[in-house]
């Protein structure tokens, strides 16, 4: 599709409006998509995540059991009818808790990426544009320091040295985020921009935003949105691992790295304390990860 | 004489990375509020031994000078004192460096050779049972966070089963054998101390599973992909055109090629089992620089935490450079261009 | 696979088999050894063994075993000689004079003098850490009159002088001398030897350090040559203190017959487990340790005594006792029921929410409570007393106080304590008596000398109170002090300045099989156990008998 020697007109349009294409394909799509059964399986329990945290506050059993609540006479019953998770140490349902914590996640997840996304993209279209000048140089090894260190020891690093709330973690794990999206546009805008409608543009008199914007920006971005729907998983670990080590939302609010190490102390003899948010923890991830591959499926060609 | 000049560019740039990201911390860590030499001294210390501290600290001079300061000391290998352990923190990161390392690379080697294995072998058995389980276990293996398996871990055999251990290093009832290198079960091999050696392999198992699991997962994806990917291309019907025997392709034509995605994506994941560490080395009570920089983290001990975070960009500039090396060595095309990373 | 495949594959194994079967056979090679006494025991951690540093419950316990000191603490909280064999006071009550036991070896073959005691005295007075504030207000100096002989002369007279002496341990000045770095912020001193004794010990006491590994385990190791001699027989030869409290680890350990004591940080649930297992006992102390819910009295909403007054009537003490930390006991002041000098007539706060209204309503912060949210601090590693941080909250938010509860790990709050604004509205913090007497808890909670550290979160800085306390300190007549104390007491009541929880309960598991554990024997026959931190820990006087030891037991190996 992207063969430079074809005349320019015809690949500029249908190259600067994919937005309009998805949906007029959308029937190719879908197909492109569903044919990995399992990618409609993601689809299916991100969708059961994101409806199930929306509607979080009416659909739990117990919505006050979420803030200050104690009661000991229902300690730690193991899963019943009326606890489907049963209580925690201190008679809280743990149904309630792993459903409002999974908003929590996911709101996290969103809030992260809507900080660090944009400012990635446009850094790494600016770097990408102005290839080989101080710009790019600057921009670029900036990203490779942030980079340089695996996210989950620089968020670490980050959350700890601030105050423990939610807040903070969501901006320690953004500051480790943006420089994936920066690298991952950089290396597509480099190679678009040497394309003949990018030139052509240029010589027509288009201004540097319209390029970059409506020009380069619109085919960097299957990758982009394939790897934001595999973020949303990989922040939600990474959120876990904060609060597993108590760097995140705090108590009473719940968090499913924060009960899975409240839940370990009490191991093995109150084993529905720990494996519930656990498996809470896997299936967001699975469901993401199996998600974000069809996603790829779809928007990207030449595929298996 | 490119691939020295790769070299060359590669290593500068590390190095300015490296500094990067000291800076970044070091102003973190001095911009949180809190008197050091006080904190380091407790509440009740005289204030004239404070003041000494904090002249000996630099903590007067404007952050510029201290920053200076820091460097030298850490080029020269004075890295301060830690809050917690009270001792120096080059000393700590003596004791505590080698038993990560030992950890990473027993996770390493599990990763490598299961990633490859399996994911060869749903290659080659592609579209068969084989493939299909290998591939619905890597869905389910990518997504288990490495602190959930390790907590199951110790749930089952700790409790449930208890044939291997979860704590430590060593069981309480073997000492340790002098110290050479610091990775227990080489020190013990060399002074062909068995009993040590068993024991320091056992509790090897279960962190370097737990750690290495996703990682495992995530490299025989990688790989299947990318010899599902090459197994079309045109050589390899040439080779079959000629009589060759399937292992042989598979092993030794096939491998070689598809393990450049494959490598450059296990640099990364080595990466990643450094940062995930921290968390397994909590659980299993691993005496090693992760649980180190966690402890410090956790009670804010900046001083630690600054180094810390040198010492794993200086790890991880390290094992950067040396997959850069073996991609290209691998793929002939890398050494002639200016790669710019993943 | 073709024929010679399969027979290289069959030779690979055959080698793999035997180098695994060789290696096993080696490894059980190592277990046929005589058994050894020791005592493994779980703590919290990190563990400071310089006596000049520590001052924590893992530190104290390790003290007397790896030190001497003048003197030794009795159950009952007077002291005996120890190093000391016997001692004069002035009439004024300012100079103490002792006279040394002669031929006292230090661990490393020198002799105990004079001048090692005086060293001591200014090492901690100079660092400051730790005990170090027992003598700091009060002692002037120490001088070495003779070689055997050696003389304190105090600011101004301290009552319970001779039982606060106990937590002044001798170094010995020789080698700690020896072992300094030049470049320290002590002047000449450099950094007072405090770089080495972080995994040394420079002491005399019954047991020395064979090995510290610093964030794992610290080994004991018995010292044949102690000075008083060895007549218990069955005395463990090693002592091993590991770093950890992890509920699981601790478990594991001791079901696998790894553990002959463990920590007193687990929680009820765990105990309970624990008692579970087959030969594992489960002992209950009170030493007068209380927990206590620190109020900064000076951070608003908790400067306002109205308000603070409203907190202690919504807790429900009763329901902590029962559910929370079974075995405590209530507590009606800052001084438990259990040391002596109490005030026993101080009425108990009970939950009562109507009560705690009226209180509220009297308060400034009536009515803009939401403007006023309140932290409620609890250190890592108690986790029931998160428990009770969640009932306050939930509680309180009946009557419109806003609650967060914040872990934070031990070093993380003693540094935000050591400045008024940095400290938290409200820390559970529990502070065991330093010696046996009240005074030592008034002191240590509501002088302003303590204000900053970890044992006052309250920044009281009452002037008034300051003085009760010095004056009842230096009196020297008993029955006169406690009245004084009773008094102080009181008026501390009055101010409300705290939230007196219980006292709490130390609880410990141990195999009772074949460890003679001799405060347990003590509780058990109705006798007093030592209350002096860290002294029920005194190893010298264990019985350890590995033979008697019934499965699962793990020989140790030193």
């Amino acid at each position: 599709m992207r063969n430079s020697n074809q005349p320019n007109n015809s690949i500029a349009i249908s190259l600067v409006r994919p937005k309009s294409i998805f949906w007029i394909n959308l029937g190719k799509n879908w197909y492109k998509f569903s044919r990995n059964k399992l990618s409609i399986v993601g689809l299916v329990i991100v969708a059961g995540m994101i409806i199930s945290a929306i509607l979080a506050p009416w659909i739990i059993p117990y919505p006050d059991h979420t803030g200050p609540f104690v009661d000991f006479e229902n300690a730690m019953q193991p899963p019943s009818l009326q606890n489907l998770f049963g209580t925690d140490y201190i008679g809280r349902d743990i149904f309630s808790r792993v459903i409002f914590a999974f908003r929590g996640a996911l709101i996290m997840a969103v809030v992260v990426l809507a900080i660090a996304v944009p400012p990635g993209i446009l850094l790494g279209l600016i770097a990408g544009y102005s290839q080989n000048t101080w710009i790019d140089t600057i921009i670029m090894r900036i990203t490779d320091v942030f980079l340089g260190v695996p996210p989950l020891m620089l968020a670490l690093a980050i959350a700890s040295v601030l105050e423990p709330n939610l807040m903070n973690s969501m901006i320690a794990i953004s500051l480790t985020w943006w420089a994936w999206y920066a690298r991952l546009v950089y290396g597509m805008a480099s190679s678009v921009r040497n394309e003949y409608f990018v030139i052509a543009a240029h010589l027509t008199g288009a201004s540097k935003f319209h390029i970059l914007l409506r020009e380069i920006l619109p085919n960097c971005l299957s990758p982009v949105f394939t790897k934001m729907a595999l973020d949303v998983g990989w922040v939600i670990l990474i959120g876990a691992s904060l609060s597993f080590v108590g760097l995140g939302e705090q108590p009473p609010t719940p968090a499913l790295g924060q009960m899975v190490s409240d839940g370990a102390i009490y191991m093995p003899n109150l084993w529905w304390v720990i494996v519930f948010p656990a498996l809470a923890i896997v299936l967001a991830i699975l469901g993401f990860n199996l998600l974000g591959d069809g996603i790829r499926d779809m928007l990207e060609i030449g595929r298996d | 004489m490119k691939f020295g000049s790769f070299l060359l560019k590669r290593l500068l740039l590390s190095i300015f990375v490296i500094f990067g990201l000291s800076i970044v911390i070091f102003i973190i860590a001095r911009v949180v509020p809190g008197d050091p030499a006080r904190m380091a001294l407790g509440p009740r210390a005289p204030e004239e031994v404070v003041q000494r501290l904090r002249q000996e600290m630099y903590l007067n001079k404007p952050l510029s000078e201290q920053y200076f300061y820091w460097i030298r000391g850490v080029l020269s290998g004075d890295f301060g004192r830690s809050l917690v352990t009270k001792r120096a923190v080059s000393e700590d990161i003596k004791e505590y460096l080698p038993a990560t390392v030992e950890l990473a690379i027993f996770a390493g080697i599990l990763m490598v050779f299961f990633g490859i294995l399996l994911g060869t072998l749903a290659a080659r058995y592609k579209d068969t049972w084989v493939d299909n389980l290998i591939r619905i276990l890597s869905y389910f293996g990518v997504a288990i966070p490495a602190f959930v398996a390790a907590i199951i871990f110790m749930l089952l055999f700790g409790y449930y089963w208890p044939i291997l251990p979860v704590l430590g290093r060593l069981s309480s009832g073997i000492s340790y054998p002098t110290r050479i290198t610091g990775l227990l079960t080489l020190d013990s091999l060399i002074q062909r101390n068995f009993v040590a050696f068993w024991d320091a392999f056992k509790h090897l198992i279960l962190p370097s599973v737990a750690l290495s699991l996703a990682h495992i997962f995530q490299d025989a994806r990688i790989n299947r992909s990318a010899m599902v990917d090459n197994m079309r291309k045109d050589f390899l019907s040439a080779e079959r055109g000629y009589g060759i025997p399937e292992r042989v392709i598979m092993f030794k034509y096939l491998l070689k090629p598809s393990l450049i995605p494959t490598v450059s994506m296990m640099g990364m994941e080595f990466a990643n089992i450094f940062a995930n560490a921290f968390l397994v080395e909590m659980i299993f009570n691993w005496p090693g620089l992760s649980r180190y920089g966690i402890n410090a983290m956790m009670s804010k001990d900046l001083v630690v935490i600054s180094t810390v975070f040198v010492v794993f960009g200086a790890i991880f500039m390290v094992m950067n450079i040396i997959v850069d090396i073996t991609l290209a060595f691998l793929d002939p095309r890398v050494r002639f261009s200016t790669s710019r990373g993943i | 696979m073709k024929a010679s495949n399969f027979v290289r594959f069959l030779r690979n194994g055959l080698f793999l088999v035997l180098v695994v079967s060789l290696v096993l056979i080696l490894s059980c090679a190592g277990y046929t050894q005589q058994e050894v006494k020791v005592i493994r025991q779980t703590n919290t951690w990190p563990c400071y063994i310089d006596p000049a540093v520590g001052g924590d419950f893992t530190a104290s316990v390790v003290y007397p075993n790896l030190y001497d000191s003048l003197v030794f603490p009795n159950p009952d909280g007077s002291v005996k000689p120890c190093l000391a064999k016997s001692w004069t006071v002035s009439g004024d009550g300012l100079a103490y004079t002792f006279e040394l036991v002669p031929g006292v070896k230090f661990h490393n073959g020198d002799e105990l003098t004079a001048d090692d005691v005086v060293f001591s005295l200014e090492r901690i007075m100079t660092i400051g850490e730790g005990y170090g504030y027992l003598f700091k207000g009060s002692v002037e100096e120490a001088k070495a009159l003779e070689k055997y002989k050696v003389q304190f002369t105090l600011k101004k007279t301290f009552g319970p002088f001779l039982g606060a002496l106990i937590r002044l341990y001798i170094l010995n000045k020789s080698q700690v001398m020896e072992n300094i770095q030049k470049k320290g912020p002590y002047g000449e001193f450099g950094d007072y030897g405090k770089g080495w004794l972080v995994s040394n010990d420079a002491g005399s006491g019954p047991y020395k350090v064979k090995e510290m590994k610093t964030m794992e385990y610290l080994l004991m190791e018995k010292f044949n040559d102690y000075w008083a001699g060895w007549e218990n027989k069955d005395a463990p030869q090693y002592v091993k203190q590991i770093g950890t409290i992890e509920a699981v680890t601790v478990r594991t350990l001791m079901s696998r017959g790894e553990l002959e004591i463990t920590d007193q940080r687990q929680t009820s649930e765990n105990f309970a487990a624990l008692d579970q297992l087959p030969n594992v006992e489960l002992v209950s102390f009170t030493n007068g340790e209380v927990l206590n819910m620190m109020l900064n009295n000076k951070k608003p909403p908790t400067d306002d005594i109205h308000f603070r007054k409203a907190l202690a009537y919504s807790i429900d003490y009763q329901q902590i006792i029962d559910k929370v930390f079974p075995g405590s006991k209530p507590v009606s002041g800052p001084v438990a029921f259990d040391t002596p000098g109490c005030n026993l007539n101080l009425k108990l706060y009970k939950l009562d929410l109507v009560k705690a209204e009226e209180e509220l309503k009297q308060s400034p912060y009536y009515g803009k409570l939401d403007q006023y949210p309140i932290d409620i601090i609890w250190p890592g590693g108690t986790k029931d007393r998160e428990k009770v941080a969640l009932m306050v909250q939930a509680n309180v938010a009946k009557l419109g106080i806003k609650v967060n509860v914040v872990k934070m790990t031990w070093p993380a709050i003693c540094d935000i304590v050591s400045k008024l604004e940095t400290t938290p509205h409200a820390v559970l913090i529990s502070i065991p008596p330093q010696y046996a007497e009240a005074g030592s808890m008034l002191m240590a909670r509501y002088h302003s000398s303590s204000c900053g550290t970890f044992f006052q979160g309250e920044w009281l800085q009452n002037p008034e109170i300051d003085a009760m306390i010095e004056d009842a300190i230096s009196t020297v007549d008993q029955k006169e002090r406690f009245q004084k104390y009773n008094v102080i007491q009181e008026k501390i009541a009055e101010l409300c300045p705290s939230i007196w929880i219980n006292e709490s309960a130390i609880k410990q598991a141990y195999r009772s099989d074949y460890v003679v554990f001799p405060a347990a024997e003590a509780i058990k026959q109705g006798k007093l156990h030592n209350p002096n931190t860290g002294y029920n820990f005194y190893f010298r006087d264990f019985k350890v008998n590995p033979e008697k030891a019934q499965p699962p037991y793990t020989p140790f190996k030193p």
